[in-house]
């Protein structure tokens, strides 16, 4: 079993939609879906490589989760450590139109938005489920 | 003059990250929208093509969530021109002992403070505009 290490990395990208729809999600995951199992790393520290979050991603299966299909965070964890353990495109989700809509305050989150945030942390943790279950 | 480029950590791990983006958002979509914009730091950490053309040599202010300032550091190292830069506890000193919520969501004292910090920004703003730098 790999609980605990495995680590997910959303984009919160601040320019568009998608961006707060992969951050909610991740959170989601961390408090409501898998509580105390989910590592999550800070992306622009990953990036600047002083926090030991390259490490962990070298080391332990990681999961991307992106605001749309730039795809930042699933690059910087390829570029910088270790191919992913899988990826979610939000934009894949809720359509590209869509993700990339003027950002999201989360005061102005909607009972649409929050479905866009169920969908995107439902696919997330079938990734995660699928990493757990070939770990055992 | 282009748009002031205003830009937050968005750390996610506590509520620094989620306060810093909501005043940057204060900032860029409310208190001074013709004025600033802001870029996706993770797009800016990538160093593609596309966002240098649009940080390199610009006019940036950073809200950072913590003292490690990835914000300011990726800013400048992508070659953005950071002329003002904050971290989030630096204004804590008024609110200690107020809870401001988690990296999801803010409570009330969580948004004046974000209120708080996107005030500081705009006056950044007003102040770069006259040109006192």
């Amino acid at each position: 079993m790999i609980t605990n290490k495995i680590g997910v990395i959303s984009c919160s990208g601040e320019e568009c939609l998608g961006g707060t729809i992969s951050r909610l999600a991740v959170r989601k995951m961390m408090e409501e879906l898998k509580p105390g199992m989910v590592s999550t790393l800070c992306l622009p520290l990953f990036i600047a490589g002083d926090g030991g979050e390259r490490e962990f991603a070298e080391k332990y299966p990681t999961i991307a989760v992106d605001g749309c299909s730039k795809c930042c965070a699933k690059r910087a964890i390829e570029k910088y450590s270790n191919k992913v353990a899988g990826s979610v495109d939000v934009a894949e989700i809720i359509g590209e139109v869509k993700a990339l809509e003027k950002p999201l305050s989360t005061r102005n989150v909607t009972d649409e938005h929050m479905e866009y945030v169920n969908k995107t942390a439902a696919k997330t943790c079938e990734i995660f489920d699928d990493i757990l279950i070939k770990s055992i | 003059m282009s748009k002031i480029k205003v830009i937050p950590c968005s750390g996610i791990g506590k509520v620094f990250g989620l306060l810093a983006r909501e005043s940057v958002l204060m900032v860029t979509e409310e208190k001074c929208p013709s004025d600033t914009e802001t870029l996706c730091l993770a797009h800016v950490v990538t160093g593609d093509d596309e966002v240098v053309a649009k940080i390199k040599g610009e006019t940036c202010i950073t809200m950072d969530g913590c003292a490690k300032y990835c914000a300011r550091k990726s800013v400048e190292e992508t070659g953005g021109i950071v002329v003002k830069s904050h971290k989030v506890p630096d204004f804590m000193k008024a609110h200690r002992g107020e809870e401001h919520g988690t990296g999801t969501a803010l409570t009330d004292d969580g948004w004046k403070y974000a209120e708080e910090l996107a005030e500081i920004l705009a006056e950044d703003v007003k102040e770069i505009k006259a040109g006192v730098n």
